[in-house]
């Protein structure tokens, strides 16, 4: 006997078995879900790859929080670098009556030195390398930037004081860097008219960058000349910096989609091992009768091996496939439009996909099958001879050993993996447990009812562990689904909510002092509510106490107001806020004042300008972030104002009142920027939105893979199923009976892995919502309709599926089965 | 008793043939027997000879292929798979060689649940009844695979002739058991019969049993070759 031809011939006439196609669907579902996230993150990998060394567009910035001194451009320029100037903010952008927050960059000097820009005429024009400034006058903005703005190629628009025409479409910049899917759209413009909008006000946050290039001892040279002439808002990034950061976004892209493949993966094993089970268990005939008839043991199992080998092949092909359709699905959900610049799929990581698939195969449908080599050839003759031999211990190593070095291999990093399987195991153990005391009360249930409840309950007792495994496993997947499509959309919708009706949704920041209050009456006019103004100066801070202040973001450069009164949406939570006349006190917000380890009675000095300042800690405020009010780390009191320089800052709620309210502000005072809250949420929400369909992509693995256990334990129980129905047909059940009996057992399943499911959703949203959002999170009842439905469409479905044949069964059958 | 005249089963040239790949397989020809009320029928036979799947018919399970069979009065022919199985509930039990309880319920269930097809009243008391007939009171609450194959066969019977069924049609009800174990389930199901005045028909190899019944048919190659009345 040739075992090549014998695992052909077992594979092509037991093809149609139930178990074997179960057994292929595990392995094509864990092919898919890896395949994806692993071609994915390849492609997202190769474009980060490719523009190494450019991801700053230099070899070295200098970065800062206001522009930088001449003397380190000439420095530059002396020890031979080329240098370029670029300057970064956000602002709202008018063009026509449409406006959109965006992304500036004021671009200067040589920009980009290293790395090229690519531009197009138009919108569906090709593209262009260029390394060019935009010209004076004109702006380059990106694609998403156009559709937003409803705009067109050659249409003007304002930027503060200047006036400028758009150029071109910006479609790609070397320095980007890993945030590509997340930002605002971009806008390039020459440095100057950046400079001349009279846009760039302390309350802008705009970033300042010195960008130099050029021989390796020259950039070195000048980084020891400029390292110790820094202060305390200036530093240095390196493109090892860079690649870092975007290294790290990359990274943990690739964990978040990597955990959602792991759970799919973990599943489809179970499904796996399940079919593979049920399959040996069915060939133990066919493998007696072969020894009977001479067949050695060790060619039965290369047989075995070699079938197991077509079907992984044949099922990699498939689930490659599948997982290629998926990996593009998650790059258009990801980028904005197809062809976005991530290079072609290369097949490569398939093929790791590939090797995963069969290491999984080897390590769980391997052994059971493997097992056969211990059926006796006796069993032909008498069953009861056959003993049902265990899968030996050392087997159960090799799956256990394959299930951990998945997620290590796939995750890159042992400890993450590690807690990832722990708490997937924990959050599968406790919806285990509860199935487990579900399944148990339906017993007691089942004492209490009647024949098709009675029969339908005591199935799903009889097949308590597989029913356990077939609610848990569809319970993870569906939970994994509603946590992101719905308890996500409500989450965010209830913050919204939870927001006070006339919660400010507008800032204008950079409003002179000469300037305030014509503002503040024209929005009064315009019958804005909840208006607030105040001062804004910036500082530095140089000492607590007498003592340099720890080396901290929130240190440095900050940005100080003063107030005669407490102002809203704060509370005092220690000492006694400054009453009207006092001077030289301060109060601080308690995150500010832990963090930089301040407290009361501490003495704060400042610097702004020529002039050295101090004051007294003699309150600390809790603030509430959420009020979207103006709101300060560090209030003063009000004679600071006398002596710092300052522009003001106003916000107000807006509501739909005045719509060219906006626009008139931005014509009257170019130098005024309006930010509008409620785009920048809709920003927010839609990144969240994006990423979480690129997860659902990968978590429709997941519950594809929970739906293969469910029917491959289906499939494991059919024989029983079979004899439990002919049984009750023959004491005179009708096939309605029969049909209720399956009803009740599967849509008690179904009930148990939704509720499971649903009130995991919540609780995880509820938890998220508290502990990181600080605000209650109320599932509603669409939460608990859609698990409720999405799980009796898919169990009872595909107990109905799985169950037809058992419907058919005819009674007389009972007088042929065994026991 | 007077019932004791009254026909519960006649079957008149039945046959029975399925369609093979070698062409159309002849399992039954030709037969024709009658049963009364309280009397007791052996089908013995070769393996493979046709008794099982006569007993199939008798019952109602199956229908013949060609004849007629008329159980309790109503010609089976005449009805469809689903009003078989409304005549099953109440006029037939079956006891089967491999017992056939459903695991995952205790005795009384197991018994409780043929009831509650059959459709009857106060099922825990009867089905309590039945058990204790057969010597199971202390067993009630026991699950199948508690119980040894002589106990699940008493329940087996319990649940046959809990609901009172005008026959009751047995497939070799000792074959899976031992001598003694067996000689004593084959002493209650004639208690049984007696008792509940139903006709048994059964279905076996072993001849002493058959010498039991009021009637022996031996099947050949699906033919009824021999009558016998024992008495």
């Amino acid at each position: 006997m040739n075992p090549i031809s014998l695992s052909f011939r077992l594979l092509t006439r037991q093809g149609r078995s139930g178990a074997l196609v179960m057994l292929a669907a595990g392995l094509i579902v864990a092919t898919a879900a890896l395949g994806a996230v692993s071609l994915f993150t390849d492609r997202v990998g190769r474009a980060l790859e490719r523009e190494a060394g450019e991801a700053l567009a230099a070899d070295l910035i200098v970065a800062g929080r206001e522009r930088l001194p001449r003397e380190f451009f000439e420095q530059a320029e002396d020890f031979g670098l080329a240098t370029g100037e670029i300057i970064l903010m956000s602002t709202a952008v008018f063009v026509g009556e449409e406006s959109q927050l965006i992304d500036v960059k004021g671009v200067g000097g040589g920009y980009p030195l290293r790395g090229q820009l690519r531009l197009s005429a138009d919108l569906d024009g090709t593209d262009e390398a260029v390394a060019h400034l935009p010209e004076r006058g004109t702006a380059w903005l990106e694609p998403r930037g156009l559709r937003a703005l409803d705009a067109e190629i050659g249409d003007s628009t304002e930027l503060g004081y200047s006036e400028l025409t758009i150029d071109r479409a910006v479609l790609f910049e070397p320095d980007r860097g890993g945030s590509r899917f997340m930002l605002a759209p971009r806008m390039m413009v020459h440095i100057d008219d950046l400079l001349e909008s009279e846009l760039l006000g302390p309350g802008a946050r705009a970033r300042y960058r010195l960008l130099v290039a050029g021989s390796e001892s020259a950039v070195d040279e000048f980084t020891r000349w400029v390292e110790p002439r820094l202060d305390d808002n200036q530093n240095l990034i390196t493109v090892a910096d860079a690649e870092d950061q975007t290294g790290m976004a990359l990274t943990q892209a690739q964990r978040f989609l990597g955990v959602a493949a792991l759970t799919a993966v973990i599943l489809a094993a179970v499904a796996i091992l399940l079919s593979a089970m049920r399959f040996s268990l069915a060939q133990r005939d066919l493998v007696a009768l072969l020894k009977a008839f001479g067949a050695q043991g060790g060619s039965i199992m290369t047989a075995m091996s070699l079938m197991l080998l077509w079907l992984v092949l044949v099922s990699i092909v498939i689930g490659g496939t599948a997982g290629l359709v998926a990996q593009e699905l998650i790059a258009r959900t990801l980028a904005d439009a197809p062809g976005s610049d991530l290079p072609p799929v290369r097949f490569g990581p398939l093929a790791g996909a590939g090797v995963f698939t069969l290491l999984l195969a080897a390590g769980f449908a391997l052994p059971p099958l493997l097992n056969l080599r211990g059926v006796p050839p006796m069993r032909i003759l008498n069953r009861s001879l056959d003993t049902r031999i265990g899968i030996s211990r050392l087997l159960w190593l090799l799956p256990v050993g394959a299930a951990l070095a998945i997620p290590v291999m796939q995750l890159g990093d042992t400890r993450l993996a590690l807690i990832v399987l722990g708490a997937s195991a924990g959050l599968a153990g406790s919806l285990a447990l509860f199935g487990w005391l579900a399944m148990l009360a339906s017993g007691r249930l089942a004492r209490r009812a009647r024949a098709a409840w009675r029969f339908g309950l005591a199935g799903l007792q009889r097949r308590r562990g597989a029913g356990i495994v077939q609610v848990t496993a569809l319970g993870l997947g569906l939970m994994a689904l509603l946590l992101l499509v719905i308890v996500r959309a409500e989450m965010l919708e209830q913050w919204r909510t939870s927001l006070p009706a006339d919660a400010p949704d507008h800032f204008l920041v950079n409003i002179q002092p000469d300037q305030a209050s014509a503002v503040e009456q024209r929005l009064s006019e315009a019958g804005v509510v909840n208006l607030q103004m105040r001062p804004m100066a910036n500082a530095n801070l140089v000492a607590i106490n007498g003592e340099r202040p720890p080396d901290d973001r929130m240190a440095g450069q900050v940005n100080v107001s003063w107030i005669d009164e407490l102002p809203p949406a704060n509370e005092i939570v220690a000492g006694e806020f400054f009453t009207a006349g006092a001077s030289g006190e301060i109060s601080l917000a308690a995150m500010w004042a832990e963090r930089l380890g301040a407290g009361l009675g501490d003495e704060l000095t400042f610097e702004s300008g020529a002039r050295r300042f101090s004051a007294t800690v003699t309150s600390i405020r809790e603030v509430d972030w959420n009020s979207f009010n103006v709101n300060f780390f560090i209030l003063l009191t009000p004679d600071a104002g006398e002596f710092l320089p300052h522009q003001k800052i106003a916000s107000f709620h807006l509501g739909d009142a005045d719509s060219g309210l906006l626009r008139e502000i931005s014509r009257s005072w170019p130098n005024i920027s309006v930010i509008d809250i409620g785009v920048i949420i809709e920003r927010i929400t839609e990144i969240i939105e994006r990423v979480s369909q690129a997860a659902q992509v990968v978590f429709f693995f997941t519950l594809l893979a929970g739906l293969v256990v469910l029917l491959a334990a289906l499939e494991a129980t059919r024989d029983e199923r079979r004899r439990e129905a002919a049984l009750i047909r023959t004491l005179g059940a009708d096939n309605r009976m029969v049909l209720r009996g399956l009803l009740v057992e599967y849509s008690t399943m179904a009930l148990i892995a939704a509720a499971l499911a649903t009130a995991g959703a919540g609780i995880t949203g509820w938890f998220l919502a508290t502990e990181l959002f600080e605000f209650r999170y109320q599932p509603s009842l669409w939460l608990f309709t859609a698990g409720f439905v999405a799980s009796a469409v898919l169990i009872v479905g595909s107990g109905w599926l799985g169950n037809r044949s058992v419907l058919r069964t005819p009674p007389v059958r009972i007088l042929r089965t065994g026991s | 008793m007077n019932q004791s005249t009254r026909e519960i089963l006649s079957c008149h040239h039945v046959g029975f043939a399925v369609d093979a790949p070698g062409g159309r397989l002849q399992i039954l020809e030709d037969i024709t027997l009658d049963l009364n009320a309280g009397e007791t029928l052996a089908i013995v036979g070769a393996s493979g000879s046709g008794k099982t799947t006569l007993l199939g018919l008798l019952a109602g399970l199956e229908l013949p292929t060609s004849g007629d069979i008329r159980l309790t009065d109503a010609d089976l022919k005449s009805l469809d798979e689903d009003q078989r199985a409304t005549l099953r509930r109440r006029q037939v039990g079956f006891v089967f060689q491999s017992f056939h309880l459903l695991p995952s319920l205790t005795a009384l269930e197991n018994v409780m649940l043929a009831l509650e097809i059959a459709g009857f009243d106060n099922v825990r008391d009867r089905a309590t009844q039945a058990l204790t007939r057969v010597g199971l009171d202390h067993r009630l609450d026991h699950y199948p695979r508690q119980m040894s194959g002589g106990e699940q066969q008493r329940v087996a019977i319990a649940r046959a002739f809990a609901g009172n069924p005008a026959i009751l049609f047995a497939d070799e009800p000792t074959g899976n058991l031992d001598r003694r174990t067996g000689q004593s389930i084959a002493d209650l199901l004639f208690e049984l019969n007696r008792d509940h005045d139903t006709a048994l028909v059964l279905v076996t190899h072993d001849l002493e049993l058959a010498r039991r019944c009021n009637h022996i048919e031996e099947i050949v190659d699906g033919r009824l070759v021999q009558k016998a009345v024992t008495g």
